[in-house]
């Protein structure tokens, strides 16, 4: 196994020693560049009370790349698909070395807070957020508590 | 934004495939076979990203993209360096996180961000904006040279 740099030991030993309000990261025992990550849906959010798993990969040449990181647990969200992957600037063309995997995971927490229907992923959710919010909003309370409560 | 889904499609899905590949490689490194120093050409050929998601080759290049990466390596090499003299306030390398240490090569951006010079090259060799402040990098280094 190639030598982990010392910024991906800093940054795990970082997460561990002060950990995310509500975002956790786990690195795989055997590959320290797969993290396995729970995210609780924000409060005030329609996904309360959830408890979402995500896998994020610290590809070859990070932090000069982003880390690619996808949703596992299914969720009913305008920029999150039916596979799981996230339409979020700072993962694409808006990535700087200067983010962490810590400022990623808040930002997607944040995503889940403020849905961008105007910049959809998953068209069909983002059509009925905003034709009837009140019933996406339905859609993605159910889908919570349908598949990220209780497993 | 607003190009997430066509990208969407090309992106790949599975991270754990991505994993799969950096244990092969880094596996290769392991036992290197003597018959390898044969080929050093390959393994040597230099790697460019017009943008920070793309890479190539320079066979891959476009005579556009070759034109984009030869002004930026003129503008990188017009930004100032020095060495670390451990008065400056920042005390880590936000690209690498390792402290600086007297004497390191350190590359200043125009926004006054500084850098282990061997780690922001690389970020700028991708992308002209400073990681931190987002600033772009060249559009202040010509701010500068008509106000001079």
């Amino acid at each position: 196994m190639a030598a982990l740099p010392r910024r991906i030991v800093k940054e795990t030993q970082r997460l561990m020693q002060e950990p995310v309000p509500g975002i956790s990261a786990v690195p795989d025992e055997s590959n320290a560049r797969y993290f396995h990550v729970i995210v609780t849906g924000p409060e005030d959010s329609p996904f309360e009370g959830g408890l979402f798993k995500l896998e994020l990969f610290l590809p070859e040449d990070y932090p000069m790349s982003a880390p690619k990181v996808r949703f596992i647990t299914r969720i009913y969200h305008p920029n999150i698909d039916r596979l799981g992957r996230i339409c979020l600037d700072i993962l694409k063309d808006k990535w700087s070395p200067a983010l962490q995997i810590r400022t990623v995971l808040l930002s997607i927490q944040a995503l889940l807070s403020a849905p961008n229907p105007d910049d959809p992923l998953a068209n069909d959710v983002a059509e009925l957020w905003k034709v009837n919010e009140s019933e996406a909003i339905r859609n993605a309370k159910e889908w919570t508590r349908k598949y990220a409560m209780d497993n | 934004m607003g190009n997430c889904l066509k990208r969407a499609t090309t992106d790949d899905i599975s991270l754990l495939r991505g994993s799969d590949s950096v244990r092969e490689t880094s596996s290769d490194q392991l036992g290197p076979s003597p018959y390898q120093e044969t080929l050093p050409i390959q393994a040597a050929s230099p790697v460019y990203h017009p943008s920070p998601s793309v890479t190539r080759s320079v066979g891959q290049l476009t005579e556009e993209e070759q034109v984009k990466i030869a002004k930026r390596i003129g503008l990188i090499q017009h930004l100032p360096t020095g060495t670390y003299d451990g008065c400056k306030k920042a005390r880590e390398c936000v690209i690498c996180m390792v402290e600086f240490i007297v004497g390191d090569t350190v590359r200043y951006l125009p926004c006054m961000h500084t850098y282990h010079k061997s780690c922001i090259d690389d970020w700028l060799m991708r992308s002209l904006t400073c990681p931190s402040c987002m600033e772009p990098v060249d559009a202040a280094l010509l701010t500068s040279y008509e106000t001079n």
